[in-house]
């Protein structure tokens, strides 16, 4: 059991072209379909450009207030999953009326079109926005008290900027350790750092690359504190032959062949996960690392994503 | 307009290679480096990738403060026979410094500013910085005529917009309004409407940063803003200088995946839009570039396959049957990309089982790409 799901925020992270976003809506899929209420985010502009999450969901962008969306018809979610986007200037905002007790002047200083360019743009700030619109949305309840959402999924940029996310209290705690975003940062950073409330998930494939940019990407979080729930292995191809067929194969198979591409990338992809099996109780500083392996499906859309979330359900159910 | 790739690695200065995450730039742009080097350009490879692929690849450490040579060895393993082949893996927070260094009024003053407490956090961090630095590396390089080439592949991002918008987000950062706001208040002749408004201000900022953090912060603004305007300028000349149809080319790289397809269509409509020099895509890993492939079938056994062939070739017939559909597949796309490019390149590169990192890897792409 892996425990997808019974902590409040999911950290869906790795380099581009893995399969992230994909496996961010399929956890949300399986989080839903399991009982949870659910809220999967991504980081941008409320409807600004399209986006490839989503797309997932039938949408062309999300807003950045929570808001329904539809599932595969035979996933049973109720109403229970909701997305949107993080948009720093929303957390910008319900940060100011913390520390700004009247209304009127909250709305000036947003109002400033100087100060916001500052918030959006200056590197830190626009992370902090990010970062404060999260712990809103994880402390927002519902009228009989009980949280609003059980799980926040993020579906994180590419890893260097998920540890520039990731990093950000203790950085900014470096910048400013007294005052009101100090105070913020100690609030809303058990969030991110108590492996009860947050993991992080590695979504990498079965190739030497991506294996060790995904070790390194560990090793980053390992240092700005995050906890690692684990690697998600992406797009298994499973190793048809036995030993003597493949024995069989190989001297007279050639890159003249259709079928050579697949049969070499299966023998390298088998042999790069036994590699990384055989590390894995060493990896993340001696703590090892669960690994999940969700096999390739040869499918699209509606019916890959359904495919996908059958099987992190069946994975990782609730604790 | 008709291009190939030869023109373009010969007639332009600089080759931009964009696209989102995990496409293949940075193995794109090694490979046209790579060809452009092997046919006599001086050539200069530059990435803000943080990934370490290209300089492992190549033979040069990563975070050198400026462009190192590849090796001779590396070289001649790419059949590069001058020493006319550089890469930098660039390494944000160095470039500021010599940025630093070149517009303060003296050595003193530049230490002065190097060591102060924000600079040295800011310029260390992630987000448009690195997008911009980019951009004031390249421009540095033109100036100089060191280069008759030089290669960029693009820093990762969601999309392959975000490069395009950090150095104008940066620049936005550097506008001269968010200083007035920080600088210490001027005395003279403002109207108390002004004077009030800027009171305001100043209440919201201690509020929200912090009485003491913010003393800081507008300290910091009273010292950059100078450099932060020479930022500021050149972040925009940056911008248009990469407008320049003559000297410069961007690619557009995608993978046969839906998502990076739909980013390079919508990325397409903003060359457009934003006045860029689109010369093509580049479809990577690929089955479309894959020449004519037979079907596997008991003749390569040269005789009655035995029990355990027979059942070998049942089983790779299937990998096959797959292979064969994403051929057709990838085909429709490249022609749907040749359409969408309006004479621009669409090439296809193969996908590399073994990987596409290693050099004679690399060399093959290069040559697949020349010969489109």
């Amino acid at each position: 059991m892996l425990h997808l799901f019974d902590r409040r925020v999911a950290l869906v992270t790795g380099k581009g072209g893995v399969g992230r976003t994909t496996l961010s809506a399929g956890l949300a899929l399986a989080a839903a379909a399991s009982g949870k209420r659910v809220l999967l985010t991504e980081i941008g502009e409320p409807d600004g450009d399209y986006t490839p999450l989503a797309r997932m969901f039938g949408r062309d962008t999300l807003p950045a207030d929570p808001v329904h969306l539809r599932a595969p018809k035979d996933l049973d979610v109720g109403d229970r999953l909701h997305g949107c986007v993080l948009w720093p200037r929303n957390g910008h905002e319900a940060f100011f009326r913390t520390v700004i007790p009247v209304g009127a002047v909250v709305k000036a200083a947003m109002g400033s079109s100087a100060l916001h360019k500052l918030l959006d743009t200056a590197p830190s700030f626009r992370e902090m926005g990010i970062f404060y619109h999260i712990f809103t949305l994880l402390e927002a309840k519902l009228p009989d008290g009980s949280d609003r959402f059980d799980l926040v999924i993020v579906d994180m940029p590419a890893s260097g900027h998920t540890l520039g996310l990731t990093g950000l209290p203790e950085r900014l705690l470096a910048l400013m350790p007294t005052g009101p975003i100090a105070e913020a940062m100690h609030k809303g950073r058990p969030y991110f750092t108590d492996p009860e409330k947050c993991a992080a998930w590695i979504v990498t494939l079965p190739e030497v690359l991506p294996i060790t940019e995904s070790e390194e990407l560990l090793d980053g979080l390992r240092e700005t504190a995050t906890p690692v729930g684990g690697i998600l292995m992406n797009r298994v191809l499973t190793d048809p032959f036995t030993e003597e067929e493949r024995a069989a194969l190989e001297p007279v198979l050639t890159d003249a062949h259709f079928g050579h591409e697949r049969f070499v990338g299966v023998v390298s992809s088998t042999r790069a996960l036994d590699d990384l099996e055989a590390r894995k109780r060493s990896l993340d500083g001696g703590r090892g690392v669960e690994i999940l392996e969700i096999e390739e499906m040869p499918l699209q859309d509606d019916a890959l994503l359904s495919a996908i979330a059958r099987r992190l359900q069946e994975a990782g159910g609730a604790r | 307009m008709s291009v190939d790739m030869e023109e373009l690695i010969t007639n332009r200065r600089v080759i931009v290679c964009a696209g989102s995450g995990g496409v293949g730039k940075t193995t794109t742009a090694t490979a046209i480096a790579l060809a452009a080097a092997r046919r006599g350009r001086k050539v200069l490879a530059l990435t803000v990738d943080p990934s370490k692929r290209l300089a492992q690849t190549l033979g040069v450490d990563r975070n050198n403060d400026r462009p190192v040579p590849i090796p001779a060895s590396h070289r001649a393993d790419a059949g590069i026979e001058g020493d006319n082949l550089e890469a930098w893996m660039l390494d944000p927070s160095v470039v500021a410094d010599q940025f630093v260094n070149r517009f303060a009024d003296s050595p003193e003053e530049a230490q002065r500013l190097l060591n102060n407490r924000l600079y040295r956090q800011i310029s260390r961090m992630v987000a448009g910085m690195q997008e911009y630095m980019a951009m004031e590396a390249l421009y540095g390089f033109l100036r100089e005529d060191r280069y008759d080439l030089v290669v960029l592949d693009t820093p990762p991002s969601r999309n392959a917009l975000d490069f395009l918008y950090g150095p104008s987000r940066l620049s936005s950062f550097l506008d001269g309004r968010i200083f007035k706001l920080f600088l210490p208040e001027e005395e003279g002749r403002r109207s108390f409407l002004r004077r009030a408004a800027s009171r305001l201000v100043n209440g919201v900022n201690a509020a929200v940063f912090g009485a003491e953090y913010y003393l800081e912060l507008q300290e910091f603004f009273g010292s950059f803003s100078g450099i932060f305007r020479s930022m500021n300028k050149n972040a925009a000349d940056g911008l248009s200088r990469l407008r320049d149809p003559e000297n410069v080319a961007f690619l557009l790289v995608t993978s046969p995946a839906s998502t990076s397809l739909t980013d390079a269509f919508f990325f397409r409509r903003k060359t457009v839009e934003l006045e860029l020099p689109f010369r093509g895509f580049v479809l990577n890993r690929s089955q479309a570039a894959a020449g004519d492939r037979v079907f596997p079938d008991a003749s390569m056994f040269g005789g009655t396959p035995t029990a355990v062939q027979a059942s070998a070739l049942e089983k790779l017939v299937r990998l096959a049957k797959v292979e064969q559909a994403a051929m057709a597949r990838d085909r429709q796309l490249l022609a749907r990309l040749e359409e969408d490019a309006g004479g621009g390149l669409a090439v296809a590169l193969p996908n590399i089982p073994s990987g596409a990192d290693s050099m004679p890897a690399l060399v093959h792409l290069g040559d697949v790409l020349m010969d489109a």
